[in-house]
């Protein structure tokens, strides 16, 4: 690397050197009051400068994606590609006339769509970037997360009473019976994550995997999809995504909201995802850090890869899985994934008793753990699929689907040419 | 004059009163619970500006006072609402004048 | 804790948290007043934050706004419509008699006490110590929450629960065919 690139405060790689600088300044003439409240504004406006251009981004990734999973070719009109394609929907949104319902309490309907709003900017604060780079590294990160999450559910359920439309209510109230429980579930995987790192802070989780080189995947794997699924769950997307099931109750509790008010809904939702996937990349598959390879990338863009992978996980879950119906969604989650993530509770803290206690050596410790809990996770999972009778139509499975070997559309042209399908 | 422990003394006592004044006079259960849920958030406000401002030989333990009122206060508001919501079935009305049958 | 942010941050929450708590008392809807409840747990929880006790922070709003106030949402929803003008007993004027006295006394006390050591650095890295506190001198009380917990959650299950029979009636008393036939299904 050339040595003008490794200076002090334009090093790519360490992007709080500006704000350091431009903080140093400012104290160096004016009160210190006026330095602190300038680095939070420079914190603020870094997450909306990242978020902003992003969603515009993420509006196109998903539609295409998902379109090419569902074997058509997604939006093509607007713009080379279709990459014009957010910007028609962002001023569609704006040019349509916001309707209030007359019985609606008009206090009440304005307030949902700001209030869903403040927790998907707040939980950007505590994401850490890269060694140094975070709004505010506070050392109860993770429960910060959770908290802030948490009161997604509020803001449902005011938007749902404040529409006074019954559907609207009753979609609010699934919606909320399905976030609370999957929330104690995701609960349940951060704090296992928790007690094998033995720390709260997201930055310190990101540490311990880079000081165990070991990314918590391998170690925690239904850890892992517990976050996964449940971040699925509190987003409200397919395959749990009865608040917004088109085909069941109108949409939800957002039917009476049109507009730029729906646009703020539908812009939050995505949001969302964006962090959750950047959380799920964070705490799972090591978030900035990737072997040594952030002396040479920014940590930044690794994270980007990495949320980027996670993020095409869950449109691919999107794509591919039907709805699940609300008693299915509660029964999997509190026969499942909250027994499960109680057992793998106690599974982490003995493993973390037994790492910090004994001081094992940790090339042996630490893959032995891997593969009791690999196993743990099999079973549970595979006693879980027996008991709710998951194998048993195979028995007497028809036949096979013509199969392409390369997918998509040329699946498609090959099953137009043999409509008999055989195997 | 420094922000310092009577600021918020006079903060939580005012909490307090208000939260007072709401769990007696309020005719719907439901707002009865309310008042009492801003009395114990003024009792745990009062004890944590205590744990921050007065030295202890136990550091902390106000906090740990605190996070055990948060969890009681959830049973007693999860109690108390399933207690109004069988009134409710049983006497048709949540208003705690009318549910007055052992008055003497 | 001087500092022009302290100064500005404790009035805003104070103002935000009393305004909110007497917002309860003004508001003419119980929905309305459930808002502001929320609002003033906000500002509690950001007084705590002033305080330096984070964990107590994040943990008030992770209770009180993310579950308690769904709950009582949720049992204003099931509770009839016409008890929800949040209106007032004949205890009003005692209420508020009670209430003056109260909190002049308090304050007198608060004011007028000479409250000991004062300590100027707040205490990091609370949640450990908290934690650490939890586990090692106070672990039976902790034990002892955990089953009053269990006992709540099961207790208002077991209450709010309807019995086959209540189930029966609720039905028979939403359909008129119910009362007109006898012997309906189930």
């Amino acid at each position: 690397m050339s040595a003008w690139l490794l200076a002090a405060w334009y090093d790519l790689r360490d992007l709080s050197g500006i704000s350091r600088e431009i903080t140093e300044w400012v104290a160096s003439w004016g009160p210190e009051w006026l330095a602190s409240a300038v680095s939070g504004a420079i914190g603020a406006i870094a997450i909306l400068a990242v978020i902003g251009p992003t969603l515009m981004i993420l509006i196109w990734t998903e539609r295409k994606v998902i379109a090419r999973l569902q074997v058509r070719y997604g939006p093509n009109r607007v713009g080379p590609r279709g990459l014009l394609q957010p910007v028609a929907d962002a001023v569609k949104l704006i040019l349509k006339e916001e309707l209030v319902p007359r019985a609606a309490d008009k206090w009440l309907f304005f307030l949902p769509p700001v209030l869903v709003f403040i927790p998907a900017l707040l939980v950007w604060g505590v994401l850490p970037f890269g060694p140094h780079m975070q709004v505010a590294d506070l050392n109860v990160g993770v429960l910060f997360l959770l908290a802030v999450s948490g009161t997604n559910v509020l803001a449902v359920f005011i938007a749902g009473w404040a529409s006074n439309n019954k559907y609207a209510l009753f979609g609010a109230m699934r919606v909320i019976a399905m976030t609370i429980s999957y929330e104690i579930a995701m609960v349940l995987a951060l704090l296992t994550v928790v007690f094998l790192t033995g720390t709260m802070s997201i930055n310190g989780i990101v540490l311990w995997q880079q000081q165990e080189d070991l990314i918590l995947i391998v170690l925690l794997p239904m850890t892992a999809l517990t976050f996964l699924l449940g971040a699925t769950a509190e987003l409200n997307r397919t395959p749990m995504d009865i608040a917004e099931a088109e085909s069941e109750i109108v949409a939800g509790y957002h039917t009476e909201y049109s507009g730029m008010r729906f646009g703020l809904f539908y812009a939050v939702e995505l949001a969302n995802t964006l962090v959750m996937s950047a959380f799920m990349a964070t705490f799972f598959l090591g978030g900035w850090w990737l072997w040594g390879l952030d002396a040479w990338v920014p940590s930044w863009i690794i994270l980007l890869a990495k949320t980027s992978l996670v993020y095409f996980v869950f449109i691919w879950l999107r794509g591919t899985l039907p709805r699940l119906r609300i008693d299915q969604l509660m029964a999997f989650c509190w026969k499942l994934l909250v027994p499960a993530g109680l057992l793998f509770v106690a599974i982490a803290a003995v493993e973390h008793t037994l790492l910090s206690e004994y001081a094992w050596d940790r090339t042996i410790a630490l893959p032995v753990m891997a593969v009791i809990n690999a196993a743990v996770t099999v079973a549970v999972i595979g006693a879980y699929a027996r008991a709710t009778g998951a194998g048993a139509h195979r028995a007497s499975a028809g036949p096979r689907m013509a199969r392409g070997r390369l997918g998509g559309l040329r699946a498609a042209r090959q099953l137009a040419q043999a409509p008999s399908g055989g195997d | 004059m420094t922000i310092g422990l009577e600021h918020f003394l006079v903060l939580g006592a005012l909490l307090f009163g208000v939260g007072l004044y709401v769990a007696l006079a309020k005719r719907n259960a439901i707002g009865v619970l309310m008042g009492v849920e801003l009395m114990l958030n003024a009792v745990n406000l009062t004890l944590v500006a205590f744990g921050r401002f007065v030295e202890s030989e136990v550091a902390l333990s106000t906090s740990v006072f605190v996070v055990f009122i948060i969890a009681v206060a959830a049973a007693e508001i999860a109690v108390g609402l399933a207690l109004a919501m069988v009134v409710y079935r049983n006497r048709d009305t949540i208003n705690v004048d009318r549910v007055n049958l052992l008055k003497w | 804790m001087d500092g022009v942010g302290h100064h500005l941050a404790f009035w805003s929450l104070a103002v935000i948290t009393v305004g909110a708590a007497l917002g309860i008392l003004v508001s003419r809807n119980l929905i309305h007043a459930m808002v502001m409840l929320i609002l003033s747990f906000i500002g509690v929880a950001g007084l705590y934050l002033l305080l330096s006790a984070e964990f107590i922070a994040v943990v008030q709003i992770l209770v009180y706004v993310g579950a308690i106030s769904v709950l009582m949402l949720f049992a204003i929803l099931l509770t009839p419509r016409a008890a929800r003008d949040n209106a007032e007993t004949a205890m009003r004027y005692p209420g508020l008699i009670l209430m003056g006295l109260v909190i002049a006394a308090t304050v007198f006390v608060a004011l007028e006490t000479d409250w000991g050591a004062v300590r100027e650095e707040p205490v990091t890295e609370s949640a450990r110590i908290i934690g650490q506190s939890l586990i090692n001198e106070f672990v039976l009380p902790f034990e002892i929450a955990a089953v009053l917990l269990t006992a709540a959650l099961v207790g208002a299950v077991a209450l709010a629960r309807r019995d086959d029979e209540d189930i029966d009636a609720h039905e028979q008393s939403l359909t008129l065919e119910g009362r007109e036939d006898s012997g309906g299904s189930s």
